[in-house]
């Protein structure tokens, strides 16, 4: 049995002779969420087109369920539901109207699954408002419950954030995490905000120019981000001299800010202040710290300057 | 399929252009028959009946046609892409091929609906008024003489061939739509076509011959005949021509938007 939902293989689409997606082999586990990280550009729409049946590829294949052809794709896409870039809503129309409209479409028997849905998505006051009158927070609410309304087993969210105040942010991922958790949804997540896909993810993908650069799980990723300590004392000059001489280290960064991230020798912190503070600094900030996924994508697209 | 057509009706009822469209239609279709009622009463003229309205609307008919269809899936169809409702659709779990049946379907019903609008309430406001069926052999209304003797045939097969070529301009329209994406340019583009074609081919006809025979048998210039009491064509000339160009429309437009991704 196959125990992945999506997988790619060589898939590839270029767009005017330039590569939006270039030989990309990605694999999503059943039950996961993947946070599919990138930025603007880098293809990660693109990809979630092709596997939505948005767009075509120039070469390559992907796989939905196992199911790689035509036909089947088109079937298996059925047990998908998605938002890509925005929310997909008939203006003219009221939320439950939007919702009567997808469940005719998918074939859904009953009218049941609309009410549950609305409170489901915190919608069910809206009334005869418009879809058009919505706030875009409320769009993208009712945007994931036309995604959620035929009980996907896979879910298909591009920047599902956006438009989102703090409150909704936060609801939103822990409907995310309860889907996820309660009905075993799989969840695709591509976003730009990566301190959002870091607090729900348990698999991420990173993207650059098209390229899938590596697949990693969470604890892979927490594994890799590398450890360090937070320095930040009066004169960043004679700190670095005393890192360097004192602790016999070169693996240290001087920030834009004057502040040190240091990643050697940092086993024991107390030693470290110690030092510091009897070469007569005075020490404003001294944290150990981890990176985040934020600076460890920095780092694997090859720094601010590739950005 | 059943529920891709269903989803269809459903938006075509909820859609506001068409609403609109019907609306302002309905309030033509009631306005003239007073007009002309009035008109003829405060000069002395004999009445103009139910059937001498339902003769003349069905001959004025084709420019509700053509506009309300071009109108309509500017808003119907080519909406759809720029509010991203299609890639909802088109990620559903439907052929591409299925769903383009369905609109075409649910489109077509929406113009034949527009098509008959005016004909069916102007007709029954004017025999309202003035009765259905009495001659009026001397009526000056803005629509026209009565013929003497309208068979009822000639009503069936008027309404038939209304609702036929309704049907393939829709098509046409459509596939304007599928190309254009843009309910702005759809619009306009339909439009600016449905009125130039008929002089493009008849100048194009006056150099080369057989752009002329194009025009002949094509539905730009039979659904002329919808309103004639007699056909100048033949039944199966008038039937085929409108049927191949929704069967060549209809194809043309599904190879479209198999091929077409959705932005």
């Amino acid at each position: 049995m196959n125990d992945h939902v999506l997988q790619s293989n060589q898939l590839t689409k270029k767009f005017k002779g330039a590569f939006a997606l270039d030989k990309v082999n990605l694999s999503i586990r059943k039950g996961s969420i993947y946070g599919f990280i990138g930025q603007n550009g880098a293809g990660k729409s693109t990809l979630i087109r092709i596997a939505a049946g948005l767009a075509f590829p120039t070469d390559g294949h992907i796989e939905l369920f196992g199911a790689g052809g035509e036909l089947e794709l088109v079937q298996a896409r059925k047990r998908i539901g998605s938002i890509i870039e925005n929310p997909a809503l008939f203006p003219n129309m009221t939320a439950a109207e939007n919702l009567e409209a997808n469940r005719i479409l998918r074939g859904i028997p009953g009218k049941e699954c609309i009410g549950r849905t609305l409170a489901l998505v915190g919608l069910q006051d809206t009334g005869r408002k418009k879809a058009k009158n919505f706030s875009l927070g409320m769009k993208q609410r009712l945007g994931l419950g036309i995604a959620l309304l035929s009980d996907p087993e896979f879910l298909i969210l591009d920047e599902p954030t956006n438009g989102l105040d703090p409150m909704g942010v936060v609801e939103m991922r822990e409907l995310l995490v309860r889907l996820n958790r309660e009905r075993g949804i799989t969840i695709l997540i591509s976003s730009h905000i990566l301190s959002e896909v870091y607090l729900l993810a348990t698999h991420y993908g990173i993207i650059h120019h098209g390229r899938l650069l590596e697949q990693l799980t969470a604890q892979e990723l927490k594994g890799k981000c590398q450890q360090y300590i937070h320095i930040k004392s009066d004169n960043p000059d004679k700190a670095s001299a005393v890192i360097q001489n004192g602790l016999k280290t070169s693996d240290f960064e001087v920030m834009p800010d004057g502040s040190i991230k240091l990643y050697g020798k940092i086993e024991r912190p107390g030693e470290i202040s110690a030092l510091l503070v009897s070469s007569g600094l005075m020490l404003e900030q001294f944290m150990p710290m981890g990176e985040d996924l934020e600076s460890y994508f920095t780092k694997r697209i090859g720094g601010i300057s590739h950005v | 399929m059943y529920n891709l057509i269903r989803v269809e009706l459903f938006k075509l009822r909820k859609d506001k252009a068409f609403r609109m469209l019907m609306l302002l239609i309905s309030a033509l279709a009631i306005i003239f028959p007073l007009f002309s009622y009035f008109d003829n009463k405060t000069h002395g003229f004999p009445l103009v009946p139910g059937i001498a309205f339902l003769f003349d609307s069905i001959g004025i008919n084709s420019f509700f046609i053509k506009f309300g269809t071009a109108i309509l899936a500017g808003f119907f169809i080519a909406n759809e892409y720029s509010t991203g409702v299609m890639k909802t659709i088109v990620s559903s779990g439907n052929s591409r091929g299925r769903l383009f049946m369905a609109k075409l379907i649910g489109f077509a019903a929406g113009a034949m609906a527009i098509s008959v609008a005016f004909p069916v309430i102007s007709t029954i406001e004017a025999t309202l008024l003035a009765g259905f069926g009495q001659p009026a052999v001397d009526a000056t209304s803005v629509f026209g003489q009565l013929p003497p003797g309208v068979p009822v045939a000639f009503i069936l097969r008027a309404f038939g061939l209304t609702l036929l070529f309704s049907a393939s301009f829709a098509v046409i329209s459509a596939l304007f739509s599928t190309l254009l994406t843009e309910s702005g340019k759809t619009i306009g583009l339909t439009i600016i076509f449905f009125m130039m074609i008929d002089t493009i081919l008849s100048m194009l006809g006056s150099y080369f011959p057989v752009f002329e025979t194009i025009y002949d048998y094509s539905v730009f210039k039979l659904i002329g005949q919808i309103g004639e009491p007699v056909l100048e064509v033949g039944t199966v000339q008038i039937l085929l021509v409108p049927l191949l160009t929704i069967a060549v429309a209809g194809l043309l437009g599904a190879i479209v938007f198999r091929r077409k991704e959705i932005k």
